[in-house]
Formats: C-alpha cells, sequence, structure tokens
C-alpha cells in the first residue's frame, strides 16, 4: 500500500502532463513556435489596453512559447 | 488535444483577469498655462458595418481623408474630414493589396503605404486603393512614414530575443536600406523591455522626424531626413512622468510612464500623458498637452473622452477612443 500510493501519483502526474502538452508528431517544430510568439506579441502590443493587462498578456505570449518548445522537444 | 493559437490564449486569459491595481500616482505641476476644451464634432447617424473599427491601430490624413488602420479587420478605411465613411480598402491575404494585421499607413504624394505586419512587407496603393507596389522587409514592421519619394521609415518592436536590435530603419526609394538607428533598451526582461521599448513616430517638416518614448524618457528626439539624430527636445517639467509599478511575474517593477499618444502639427507637439484607469490600471489620459517646439508647454486641451490615436490639423483633432470609433473634435480656443 505504501509503494502504491507514491506510484499511482507519479503515474497520474505523467498522465496529466502527456494530456496537458500535445505530442512532438503534432507539435509545430520551433520556428512556427517563434512566429506565432511574435504575433502574440504584436497583438498584445497593438491592442491599447492598460498596462497591466499588456503585461499580462507579454507574459501569456511567454509561458505559450515556452510551452510550445517544450512540446517540440518532449 | 486542440491546442489554441497563443494570441487566442493571451486573449483569454486575458478576458480572465481582473483589475490587478499597481500603484499610478499622478500629477503635472500645473502653472499658468492656457487651458482648452474640445469639443465634439463628429457626425452622428448610422454607418455602414465596412465602417466600423475593431482594432484601430494608426492614422494619417491628407488634405481630403483620414486613413484609419483596422488591425484586425485588415483594412484601412477611409474617411472624408467631416468623419463620412467613404471606403475600405483591402482585405485579409497575402496577395497585392490584402494585408496580414496592418499596422500602419502614411499618406504621401497621393499614394498610400501600408505596414502590412505579419506579411512582412510594406504595400503602396493609389488613392483608390490599388495595388501599385509592395516592399518586402526582412521583419514585421511596426509604423511606417513616408518622408520624402525617396525615404520610407519603417519601425519594429523590439523582439527581446536577438541582443541589441534596431528599432528604426531608413530605405530608399528602391526598398535599399540606408539607415538603422534607435537601440533598443534591454534589461533581460521580455516583458519590462517590451513596456521601455514602446515608441511614437511622428513626422516633421521637411522629410524629418520625431521619436517619443512612451516611458523612461521626457524628451522629444528630433531626427533628419537622413536619419541621423539631429537634436533631443528636453519636455517641460509640468508635463511629468507617471511613476508605475508593474506587476510581472510576482515581482514589481518600477516604470516611468511617459506618453500614450502624440502628434504634431504646425511646429507644435500634442502629448497625451497616460492617466489612471478606473481600476487602478494605466490607461490613455484625456487631456492633451501642448508643447512648442522647443518642448515648452503652451497650453492644456481637455477632450470629452479618453482617446488611444490622435492626429492633429489646425483646430481639429481626430482620434479614436477606447471603442475604436473615429472622433473628430475642434478644438475651442
Amino acid at each position: 500500500m505504501k509503494k502504491t500510493l507514491p506510484l499511482a501519483l507519479a503515474g497520474l502526474v505523467l498522465l496529466s502532463a502527456a494530456l496537458y502538452f500535445p505530442t512532438a508528431v503534432s507539435a509545430h517544430d520551433v520556428n512556427e513556435c517563434y512566429r506565432d510568439h511574435q504575433v502574440c506579441r504584436e497583438r498584445a502590443l497593438n491592442m491599447d489596453a492598460p498596462w497591466t493587462k499588456v503585461a499580462l498578456a507579454l507574459t501569456v505570449c511567454d509561458v505559450a512559447l515556452g510551452k510550445c518548445i517544450l512540446a517540440v522537444k518532449v | 488535444m486542440t491546442v489554441l493559437p497563443i494570441w487566442k490564449q493571451a486573449l483569454v486569459l486575458l478576458a480572465l483577469s481582473a483589475g490587478v491595481s499597481p500603484s499610478a500616482v499622478a500629477a503635472p505641476a500645473d502653472g499658468s498655462v492656457k487651458r482648452f476644451v474640445a469639443e465634439d464634432a463628429t457626425p452622428g447617424g448610422g454607418k455602414p458595418d465596412a465602417a466600423c473599427l475593431v482594432l484601430a491601430v494608426a492614422m494619417a490624413f491628407d488634405a481630403d481623408h483620414v486613413y484609419v488602420v483596422d488591425a484586425e479587420d485588415c483594412a484601412v478605411k477611409v474617411f472624408a474630414k467631416n468623419g463620412t465613411f467613404v471606403r475600405a480598402i483591402g482585405r485579409k491575404g497575402r496577395g497585392p493589396g490584402e494585408f496580414s494585421f496592418p499596422s500602419g499607413v502614411s499618406v504621401f504624394g497621393g499614394r498610400l503605404t501600408v505596414a502590412d505586419k505579419l506579411n512582412h512587407r510594406l504595400q503602396v496603393l493609389d488613392a483608390a486603393g490599388r495595388h501599385v507596389r509592395s516592399f518586402a522587409l526582412p521583419f514585421a514592421p511596426d509604423r511606417v512614414l513616408v518622408l520624402a519619394a525617396d525615404r520610407r521609415l519603417v519601425t519594429r518592436n523590439a523582439s527581446g530575443r536577438n541582443g541589441p536590435e534596431k528599432m528604426l530603419y531608413l530605405f530608399g526609394g528602391g526598398g535599399e536600406l540606408l539607415r538603422e538607428e534607435l537601440t533598443a533598451r534591454s534589461t533581460g526582461d521580455p516583458v519590462v523591455d517590451a513596456f521601455r521599448n514602446m515608441f511614437i513616430v511622428i513626422p516633421g517638416a521637411g522629410g524629418d522626424f520625431f521619436v517619443v518614448w512612451k516611458s523612461q524618457d521626457r524628451s522629444i528626439l528630433h531626427y533628419g531626413r537622413d536619419g541621423a539624430l539631429v537634436e533631443r527636445i528636453p519636455v517641460d517639467g509640468r508635463y511629468a512622468f507617471r511613476p508605475f509599478s508593474l506587476a510581472v511575474r510576482g515581482t514589481r517593477k518600477a516604470l516611468e510612464a511617459f506618453c500614450w499618444e502624440c502628434a504634431a502639427d504646425r511646429g507644435r507637439f500634442y502629448l497625451l500623458p497616460p492617466e489612471d484607469t478606473d481600476d487602478g490600471d494605466l490607461g490613455p489620459g484625456h487631456e492633451l498637452f501642448v508643447l512648442d517646439g522647443a518642448g515648452r508647454l503652451e497650453a492644456r486641451i481637455e477632450l470629452p473622452c479618453r482617446v488611444v490615436r490622435l492626429a492633429v490639423d489646425g483646430d481639429r483633432i481626430y482620434a479614436v477612443d477606447r471603442d475604436s470609433e473615429l472622433r473628430i473634435f475642434r478644438i475651442r480656443r
């Protein structure tokens, strides 16, 4: 029982990660990640929203870039 | 699993975001400057769907028309100087006369030059909107100013990934690169750097142009038509910075907001300082500061509403408000 619980938790984490990140086969290549990131940043910078919201949008762009690159390399 | 494009993810999270409350302190000391009011002269009544602006990002005008770039609608909307809609030019695509997120427009010699951002090119159109020629660019252009028949100034947003980058590019009549200027500021934080590197370019007389940083620098940079820096015009101390604390990934970064938008007309500068929004953020203001050519504060003009874009032509102000509506104001002196 003591070993089952950590194993189940580890399995759950791996399953979550597998579901969360797109697979390498369906993922874009890294260049496409950077292209999407550029589009994301340009939209954020042009949306004329108050600064905190723009900062949030830019942060999301960066997080999404990291996620996209990770997905390519997984 | 379906993955939304990055920009859609950004918009979804943005929509979910509630008001974060940065500290924004204000208050330029006033002194004895003239105060004017601008009254609304926007025509009322209905308008066709094509006249609606979704995301107005840039504007320009000539003797007869006002041109507004709608980035989301991938078109340049043309209005008469009295605000009447005339036509829309362009549609989404990659072909001649088509745009992908257009972001800038300039009028010179009866021709429109449009910064076609995501197609990485400039497109030149005639007065009727017919495609004349295109110039491919090695980057995504942001704004464009045609300074002379053989001088095109193109700006770009710094990516924050490629080390010290230039943000101003001057091209000749054949599309050849003549000069690069204005090195991006870099602190290593891409979000903070994005704000520190926001700037506005405005046309001056005789092919000269001006650069105004949106933060961290209280001066107006005057460049000649050859792209060389002519002078740094210090802005009157009564036009103050607005300290702003930006929350970035759990830490707060201090910024000094300076200008949201600006225009130049007949030797004067019209600067729109940022103001606090109702939810404690920092947004566009509703009062224009008029400076003379030496940067001295001459007057303040109260606008009927907050605006995000503006152009000034004599006693008329053409602006885009926060609802992406074209507004026309008349300055009552």
